[in-house]
């Protein structure tokens, strides 16, 4: 930064100051994008590379998929990555459908109780009984080593219902009012004319979800002991960690599988971001800018 | 919070507020039905549990569950590792987000100043990604760069540029482990924390800036004239919104610290997790108590940085 | 403000009243918490069918079958589930059905969590038996049983073991004599004796440097063997070992014996009364050692992260000009593991099994505790459920230990694996690594002759054994069954020759409250005064200004028991 105003300074100099103005913001983008972009890059390149190099390459030195398959084929490996599937696959609808049905009931003005509801749900914001009493309720409900703990922990999350409210409250009233009066139910306006306009807001959301539960490692480590029950997260940490890599029929160094296995936990979102990113940016700005 | 939109509902629905509870509670029947399966959930998921803070004031060891009334909380106090992991929880968490919000308020400024289209959005793009990243992910990825060994890649490039003569144990030493994971923090969200700030901007009235150029500013004079003072506000409220949350750091921390450096890098969360879950026979009674006292400290902020957002922004937080 | 105000009221009367009415009713609480989850169970999940039964068992004391066993195990059990544990689990329940004479199931939840002992303390704080994963036996390392057995959670297992019918075939009574408590009780089984770890020595690196193993008999022998190994190539050292020293685990000088020479960094009798031997000159005189290694360039850096299976890899790693010339490492099996790694990883292939060498204790060990340390075996622990019969207790001894030793099939299951999967006796002929004809191997057996396998994993490797050590074992296999690897059994003779026991871990409750804590600091301020931070004088201070109450409370505790 200092670079960048050592030469805005001498730009003000000059007399073309917009330009080269410009050429230090570009500049500037530059280095930032790559800061960004070298780290991921090298994480890539080194997963298909057979040999363990320290120094940033742009291809591989010596290509090799061993990696991959060592993942795809061990059981350790992919019974995780499944479980992370299934996992966000059912966490994001179970969280999809409590924040619609709760953001839809609270945005019913006339509704006697309203405001104690939202409030039960909001006081969840403010107090929380805490690691050890959420786990005692948890084994009590024998959610603790399985599986499900990720889509139960997931599956109810009050900001997001309050997003989902926020959503649905741009919908014009007078299309809720033209149903009443044609004798819609509760339900049948949420089917017919909430969801079908809230699709730009079930996309955000349900990204916002599915990212929480894919990316969730703190519950594994908490919840889960038997390994055949850990995500794909928890894996990989493990497997860095303690060096903790399964022997297998393929040769692959340990670089090489650690960063495939990296490579395996951000693939799903990294292939969709490009394609998503606009609903992923939505949440936020509806969440926080809303005003 | 609620912009009454749908006011429309309650303009035409007038009688229907005059009409007795019964009738109104009968209406809505529908309504309570399929609110049902969320107050089921928060119930179980959140209510519950707080039942279960009454351990705070037993010895709970192995089963042997005794009441002790507030011994836990006078252990609690006594303990040096208690008080550490609470400043380093104040310390981390408040640093970490002024430096985030600091590089995002610049990243912005600079973003807004890009008048290239494509540019600006590949950029976005490109500085948003690695806040998608989970903590596991991240602190590999750093973990394996910044490692001793051979392959790792920061101490062996700067060795080959003749910056280190000796690797460095980057995240093993005490007086690098906060910078480092300022850094990393910086990395990850920096990007995703310009999201809200280029909303902001990107709602300032143009003729302020067509004004500026009237009076014959120069870029740097608007941007430090219109720009950074339309930013304030946001600024503000970016703080208050996660300075409400500051005690809830865990999971970046326990992904990247180890015991070398507990001493400036252990927070309550990964405190109590510790005495919890890797002693030999841990006593749950007393780590619910401290989880108690993080849960009322953060109870406490909430209620005053709603407070503040209140009088800033006219709405609250929460 | 409303909100603000009645937020606060709320939370604080919720945890006012909680915990008022906790206070009359703390004992009922837990108990109904109990019978919950057992009332839940029933209905939630057949496999606690069995469990269920408890509470009639008492009555019937005889009729109690056992029909489902949980065992949580740690990588001791070798037939991982990559490794064939399926057709380990169904010939088990295969055998012991038709031993007990009524199916039973065997649900193996083997941790791979890197602390184990955590996990275990999670799994009996908050189960009950009864709860469908609560297990009904576990493994736990010697210092586990002291911190246990005396909570009542496990069972006392003295007249089961007395009576158990293959007493008669017990060799080394010995070993489990020496578990029983001051009463006579017995919370803990160990099938075998505890081994220990013995210092290997890459021959090829032995030659270069010009040296013979046998010229190496004392500290500065060994200081400047490693000296000599490190200065070999840019990137290699002399040792590596996973943590400068274990302490975390008893008797935590297991991996770098020639440093730590006689100290002992944690609670000890000397002379028949207890001392905190990290505050001792020894211990200081080791650090001190330890942090000029280390400052030397001899004791690989990554020695302090590395965990157990990240040293061995280092060690054996095709890459040698980063690895190391020395490892401190199990005895007897491991002698035949590290050297078939080695071999995977075409190391000094034309040295064969010849690629390590054992190196005798040093002058300073054998001055000191007489050769290297043998622990304390890892036993087998029984979960009691308090219910005042000992009917299902007795019937896990049944099922699971006292077939465990039976001597013949279950015995082989323990020791070698699965039939046809881990082990056989059909002829047959197979070879390792088939396609590159340098490493070819081949093996041919005729029909009834025992042999081991190619691992189930990997097919280029000899399978070795499962969790028991033929060798080690206290009651050996009476089938004749005998992997005559002449690595391993001359690994297990050189170990035997050298080794003396390790001194009793301590107990008494001060030390397991505080375990943890203890633990934490030793091992901070050790890779301290090893990295040079801090001498290693400052180190035993600090110590001593943090924990020195607490460790003077442990010591007097312990010598009034």
């Amino acid at each position: 930064m200092a670079q960048a105003n050592a030469a805005m300074l001498q730009a003000k100099a000059k007399k073309k100051k917009v330009h080269v103005f410009d050429i230090v913001n570009y500049v500037v983008f530059v280095i930032i994008a790559l800061i960004v972009l070298i780290p991921i890059w090298k994480v890539v390149v080194d997963s298909f590379n057979a040999v363990g190099v320290y120094q940033f390459r742009f291809w591989p030195e010596d290509f090799t998929l061993n990696g991959y398959l060592t993942i795809f084929t061990t059981v350790r490996l992919y019974r995780p990555f499944l479980n992370s599937v299934v996992t966000t696959l059912l966490g994001t609808a179970l969280g999809l459908i409590l924040s619609t049905l709760g953001g839809y009931v609270l945005t019913q003005e006339e509704m006697p109780g309203r405001n104690a509801l939202s409030f039960f749900l909001l006081f969840t914001m403010i107090f929380s009984g805490g690691m050890i009493p959420e786990y005692l309720v948890m084994k009590q409900l024998h959610l603790v080593d399985t599986i499900w703990i990720l889509v139960i922990k997931h599956g109810m999350n009050v900001y997001n219902l309050v997003l989902m409210k926020n959503f649905f409250e741009g919908i014009p009233g007078s299309l809720f009012e033209a149903a009443k009066i044609d004798g819609c139910s509760p339900m049948g306006i949420f089917f017919k004319i909430v969801l079908p306009l809230s699709k730009a807001a079930l996309a955000s959301i349900g990204l916002m979800y599915a990212v929480t539960v894919w990316n969730d490692y703190s519950t594994v480590q908490i919840y889960i002991t038997n390994p055949d029950h850990v995500n794909f997260q928890y894996k990989l940490r493990v497997m860095i960690m303690d060096g903790d890599t399964p022997t297998t029929a393929y040769k692959v160094s340990q670089n090489t599988l650690y960063y495939a296995a990296i490579v395996c936990a951000i693939l799903p979102f990294m292939a969709a971001y490009p394609f998503l990113q606009k609903y992923f940016v939505q949440g936020v700005n509806v969440g926080a800018v809303k005003e | 919070m609620s912009k009454k939109q749908n006011v429309a509902t309650t303009s035409t629905g007038a009688p229907i507020n005059k009409k007795p509870l019964g009738t109104r509670i009968k209406n809505n029947l529908g309504y309570y039905v399929m609110f049902l399966p969320v107050l089921v959930f928060v119930i179980i998921i959140y209510y519950w549990p707080m039942l279960g803070v009454r351990y705070a004031f037993y010895e709970y060891k192995l089963r042997n569950i005794s009441w002790v009334g507030l011994k836990n909380f006078e252990t609690m106090f006594a303990k040096k590792e208690f008080w550490t992991a609470f400043s380093n929880t104040l310390q981390i968490s408040i640093t970490k987000l002024l430096i985030t919000t600091f590089t995002s308020v610049l990243v912005s400024v600079f973003l807004n100043e890009m008048h290239n289209l494509f540019a600006k959005k590949s950029l976005q793009t490109i500085i948003y990604l690695p806040h998608f990243m989970s903590w596991a992910v991240v602190a590999a990825i750093f973990q394996l760069f910044l490692s001793k060994s051979s392959t790792g890649f920061v101490n062996e490039t700067l060795k080959s540029w003749g910056i280190l003569s000796q690797s460095i144990d980057f995240l093993h030493t005490k007086a690098m482990w906060r910078p480092i994971f300022y850094l990393i923090n910086i990395w990850k969200e920096t990007g995703w924390g310009t999201v809200i700030f280029l909303a902001t901007l990107s709602g300032i009235n143009p003729e302020l800036y067509e004004a500026a150029d009237i009076d014959g500013a120069s870029r740097l004079q608007k941007i430090w004239y219109v720009t950074v003072p339309a930013l304030m506000n946001t600024v503000i409220i970016v703080l208050i919104l996660n300075l409400a949350k500051v005690l809830n750091l865990f999971e970046s921390v326990f992904v990247l610290y180890n015991n070398r450096v507990f001493d400036v890098s252990d927070v309550i969360s990964t405190y109590i997790y510790r005495q919890t879950f890797l002693t030999a026979i841990p006593d749950y009674g007393y780590t619910t108590a401290v989880g108690l006292f993080k849960s009322l400290v953060g109870c406490a902020l909430v209620l005053i940085c709603n407070y503040a957002s209140k009088r800033i922004r006219g709405r609250g937080i929460i | 403000m409303k909100k603000k105000v009645l937020s606060l009221i709320l939370s604080t009367a919720m945890v006012a009243s909680l915990a008022a009415c906790g206070s009359t009713s703390a004992d009922t609480t837990a108990t109904t918490d109990a019978s919950d989850t057992q009332a839940a169970d029933t209905t939630s999940s057949d496999a606690t069918a069995t469990t269920t039964e408890s509470d009639t068992a008492a009555a019937a004391d005889e009729s109690y079958t056992l029909e489902t066993l949980n065992i949580v195990v740690d990588g001791t059990l070798t037939a991982t589930v990559e490794s064939g544990q399926d057709a380990f689990k169904a010939q088990w329940e295969e055998a012991v059905s038709e031993k007990l004479g009524h199916p039973i199931t065997l649900n193996i939840n083997q941790l791979d969590h890197s602390d184990y002992s955590g996990t275990v303390s999670r799994l009996l704080t908050t189960g009950a038996p009864g709860d469908p994963d609560y297990p009904d036996a576990l493994i736990m390392s010697a210092t586990m049983l002291r911190q246990y057995q005396t909570t009542g959670l496990l069972w006392d297992m003295a007249d089961a073991y007395a009576n158990a019918e293959f007493q008669s075939r017990v060799t080394l009574p010995s070993v489990n004599e020496n578990m029983k408590d001051s009463e006579g009780h017995l919370y803990g089984f160990a099938p075998t004796y505890g081994n220990g770890c013995v210092t290997y020595v890459k021959q090829s690196w032995l030659d270069a440097a010009g040296m013979k193993i046998e010229d190496i008999k004392t500290f500065d022998d060994y200081y400047a063997m490693l000296k000599a190994f490190s200065e070999k190539e840019s990137g290699t050292y002399g040792v590596i070992a996973a943590g400068y020293g274990k302490l975390d685990e008893a008797p935590y000088i297991n991996y770098m014996p020639e440093f730590w020479q006689g100290a002992y960094p944690s609670f000890y009798q000397k002379d028949g009364v207890w001392v905190d031997g990290f505050t001792e000159q020894a211990t200081i005189d080791a650090l001190a050692r330890l942090a000029q290694g280390y400052a030397d360039g001899v004791i690989d850096p990554d020695t302090e992260e590395a965990g157990t299976k990240q040293a061995r890899e280092k060690f054996f790693s095709n890459d040698q000009s980063t690895s190391e010339g020395v490892f401190t490492y199990w005895a007897g099996t491991w002698l035949r593991t590290l050297t078939t790694n080695m071999e995977k990883q075409e190391v000094d292939n034309e040295l064969g099994d010849n690629r390590l060498v054992q190196l005798a204790p040093i002058q300073e060990i054998k001055d000191t505790w007489g050769g290297y340390i043998n622990r304390e075996a890892p036993v087998w622990v029984i979960t009691d459920d308090q219910d005042g019969s000992n009917a299902r207790e007795q019937a896990i001894f049944d099922a699971l230990l006292e077939t465990m030793l039976d001597g013949d099939r279950v015995q082989t299951l323990w020791t070698y694996g699965a039939e046809d999967v881990h082990w056989s006796t059909k002829a047959e002929s197979f070879s390792t690594n088939a396609d590159d004809p340098e490493k070819k191997k081949d093996y041919e057996y005729a029909e009834g002759e025992f042999h081991l396998k190619q691992a189930p994993n990997d097919p280029n490797s000899i399978w070795k054994k499962n969790h028991l050590d033929p060798v080690l074992v206290i009651a050996p296999l009476t089938n004749g069954f005998v992997d005559n690897d002449e690595l391993v059994q001359a690994g297990n003779k050189f170990f035997t020759e050298n080794c003396v026991d390790a001194p009793a871990a301590a107990s008494c409750p001060t030390l397991t409250e505080n375990e943890a804590a203890f633990v934490e600091l030793k091992t901070t301020l050790m890779n301290q005064a090893v990295t040079g931070e801090i001498t290693p004088e400052e180190a035993i201070e600090q110590y001593k200004a943090e924990l020195g109450d607490l460790s003077a409370q442990i010591v007097e505790e312990l010598n009034a028991q």
